[in-house]
């Protein structure tokens, strides 16, 4: 009797031990089902994938170990599609990032009449991406575009803006810098407007100038702003589809056939499974690895108040 | 605190709870099976059969389908058909294949031409040749050359629907502005170079287009009697090996180079409406198009558009072209009676009358020759001569596995790659070189489909 009290005594304790534990998954329980529906099952299920060759209807048909992944390591086309989604990084995050913080730094001015500015500068967020694209499509249009009447009124020689190699990634970097500006914008103003006014009234008083306020004020205190934004534009950026997709198609001479558009054809064009989950794992690793190295050095830098 | 905890407990299950019933919820479609079912024809009488029909028509196709379903509806008053628009044919096969052989499937799918393949292997539909056996229906009144694409071993697995081949379209003014006969058109590959020359003005007009397409690739190659796949273009077994990248294929290839490389060849890219209306704009003097796209060239063009046979290399016999478009698919699994309705809805579909509507509404073949002398298609032709050379290139079609066209499972992957072919061959690389690249891509594409076949 003493006994079996202790011992119920001792599950009491464990149980109460527990209690934050327990309170903590509860309250975790909705986001863990969630993501095991949408993202953990699906993740599982492409590696698995990865490994297969798929028949017609794309459910796994033939284990072929690592060959999916030896076969992109060697084709062309992958290569193609490494350098093409690295050079389109590089083309819209940094040219974005800077394109927004300019039109942050002078919508934050206290001037009449800026709301309007405001809201012009971050229409393009209320713009979905295919309908902005179908846009950029008509001013991009070889024979018809507005880009070329220009050219032409400036008797400058035409562009094939989407089916010359060498221009299709430019284009198509430029209509989604344009896209993309409307949300860095938003965000880099709300920190902008968080940022205290008697920082400045200090550095004003201590007779500093606009751009050293800028220097040692402004971009210190936005930079935890900044590095979300600078992490939110790469990832939007490796998973850009939508714009390629209607501009685009991969093309010219797959000049702009990024990884996810690469993936995208692989799957419900080719239906091709196993490859093309074998490139979505690859992509995966990718922005893992930009992401933490992101976090390593970037994160160094941010300055939280 | 404890209070807050089971509320909150309560809350996370009756979400699961939520959650899962959405899962299991999804997609549950009317099931035609059941005429008696809330959902649909509560004000039909209870003894009517309904069907889905899915096809990818839109704009003026859609329109034209939607009113001869509905007349077929109100025809007769055994059955009602529900075309449902599920998008492009890639999108739409899509759909398919996640309903495809269950009772869920739409009773008819119209499935495009290079789909063929996919479907005889996929185990979704039944053969139309059962049908057309059980009913003694005759075959001989609908077009042979259409019919040749569609039957693999003597069989006909699906009822041809709309259907169209290439043409070469012009611009008769440029012709004779250029010195040219606008009534007679280059025929050969030499003859459209030479033309193309002449037409070509710097910085304004170019002289000869082509869709950057397989389909054209295709078509060029059928009309030397070139095969695409071997096998007997994938009509005698399942096709091993591409065989696009020998003599004929090179000849497009360098037909397409020279001009290209003297200038006079200007590229729109890999979308219609950018082709059409470089056309259209006078940018392009000869462009390739579809006989469906014919009436649209004449009507939005400011000037006088001709027709003409597609060009074929020189030295070698015209073979004509092979069918492009859809056709239409029974589904498998399905109940008898629907069987029955789709079946009638098709002979429906395939009968003078509608046929002849089907052609002027939308510029499509008429699959049964006799619409050809149906009164609307006469004053139609009057209006539109231009019609008349598609249907005549098509007529004059010599039979062969050549101009019936391949067959292989895998094909939208392999236009893909003679797309980029195409695309690199403009960009200066060597013919052979890229043509040889297309087949090693599409020999993995056809041996991976192989490798995988149940």
């Amino acid at each position: 009797m003493k006994e079996s009290s202790v011992s119920l005594l001792a599950k009491s304790s464990i149980w109460k031990k527990s209690l934050n534990a327990r309170t903590a998954l509860l309250y975790l329980f909705p986001s863990i089902l969630l993501f095991s529906v949408f993202v953990f099952y699906p993740m599982f299920r492409t590696i698995y994938l990865s490994f297969f060759l798929t028949d017609q209807h794309g459910s796994a048909a033939l284990f072929v170990g690592l060959e999916n992944y030896t076969y992109l390591l060697e084709s062309q086309a992958f290569r193609n599609s490494i350098k093409a989604t690295i050079l389109f990084v590089l083309y819209t995050v940094p040219a974005g990032v800077i394109l927004a913080l300019f039109l942050a730094l002078i919508a934050n001015e206290k001037l009449r009449g800026i709301g309007f500015f405001r809201t012009i500068y971050s229409s393009t967020m209320g713009i979905s991406v295919a309908a902005s694209s179908v846009v950029w499509l008509f001013l991009f249009h070889p024979s018809v575009g507005m880009f070329n009447r220009f050219l032409s009124l400036m008797n400058l020689p035409e562009v094939q803006w989407l089916l010359d190699p060498d221009w299709a990634l430019l284009s198509v970097s430029i209509s989604t810098i344009w896209l993309n500006t409307g949300f860095s914008f938003l965000i880099l103003l709300g920190g902008l407007q968080n940022i205290d006014g008697y920082l400045y009234e200090s550095a004003k008083i201590d007779g500093a100038g606009y751009w050293y306020q800028l220097r040692r004020i402004t971009i210190p205190m936005l930079s935890p702003t900044l590095f979300f934004i600078i992490t939110i534009s790469l990832i939007n950026a490796f998973q850009s589809f939508g714009q390629i997709d209607i501009l685009t198609k991969g093309g010219p001479s797959q000049a702009t056939n990024l990884i996810v558009y690469s993936i995208y054809r692989e799957a419900f064009v080719n239906y091709q499974f196993g490859t093309a989950s074998a490139q979505a794992v690859f992509l995966f690793l990718c922005i893992l690895i930009v992401t933490i190295l992101q976090f390593k050095f970037g994160e160094r830098k941010v300055h939280y108040q | 605190m404890k209070k807050n905890v089971r509320l909150l407990f309560l809350f996370s299950v009756i979400f699961s709870m939520m959650l899962m019933a959405a899962c299991s919820n999804n997609e549950s479609k009317p099931e035609p099976s059941n005429p008696n079912d809330e959902e649909e024809g509560t004000a039909e009488s209870p003894g009517k059969v309904e069907i889905n029909f899915w096809h990818a028509m839109s704009g003026a196709g859609q329109e034209a389908l939607d009113s001869i379903v509905s007349d077929f509806n109100s025809s007769q008053d055994k059955y009602t058909v529900n075309a449902e628009f599920q998008g492009s044919y890639e999108e739409s096969l899509t759909k398919l294949r996640s309903v495809g052989g269950t009772k869920d499937a739409p009773a008819i799918t119209q499935v495009f031409e290079v789909g063929t393949k996919f479907m005889i292997d996929s185990g979704y539909i039944e053969p139309m040749q059962s049908f057309i056996d059980k009913d003694n229906y005759d075959l001989s009144q609908l077009e042979e050359n259409i019919l040749n694409y569609y039957r693999v071993d003597g069989k006909l697995y699906s009822m041809p629907f709309n259907s169209s081949t290439p043409v070469m379209i012009y611009n008769k003014d440029a012709f004779k502005e250029a010195g040219l006969d606008p009534e007679k058109p280059p025929q050969t590959f030499n003859e459209v170079k030479a033309a193309a020359e002449k037409l070509t003005k710097s910085g304004e007009q170019y002289g000869f287009s082509m869709l950057t397409y397989g389909w054209f690739f295709e078509q060029l190659l059928a009309t030397q009697g070139g095969l695409y796949v071997n096998e007997e273009n994938g009509r005698a077994g399942d096709a091993t090996e591409a065989v696009f990248n020998g003599e004929e294929g090179l000849r497009v290839f360098n037909f397409l180079n020279d001009m290209n490389k003297a200038g006079t060849f200007g590229n729109y890219g890999t979308n219609w409406d950018d082709i059409r209306a470089a056309f259209q704009t006078g940018k392009v003097a000869m462009y390739m198009d579809s006989s469906a796209g014919v009436a649209a060239a004449v009507n939005n063009s400011p000037f006088e558009v001709g027709v003409a046979f597609i060009p074929y290399a020189d030295d070698i016999e015209r073979q004509g072209v092979a069918i492009g478009g859809a056709s239409l698919w029974m589904s498998k699994g399905i109940a008898e009676e629907e069987q029955e309705a789709a079946w009638e809805f098709m002979k429906y579909l395939t009968t003078p009358e509608v046929q002849a509507k089907w052609h002027i509404g939308t510029g499509y073949f008429a699959i049964n020759p006799a619409a050809y002398d149906e009164d609307i298609v006469k004053a139609e032709w009057e209006k539109y001569p231009q019609f008349k050379v598609t249907v005549d290139q098509l007529q004059q079609t010599k039979p062969s596995v050549a101009t019936q066209g391949a067959l292989i499972s895998v094909f939208p992957e392999s236009r893909q790659q003679i797309v980029t072919a195409l695309e690199n061959l403009y960009q200066g690389a060597d013919p052979q070189e890229v043509l040889d690249q297309a087949a090693e891509g599409s020999n993995r594409a056809i041996e991976i489909a192989n490798k995988t076949k149940k």
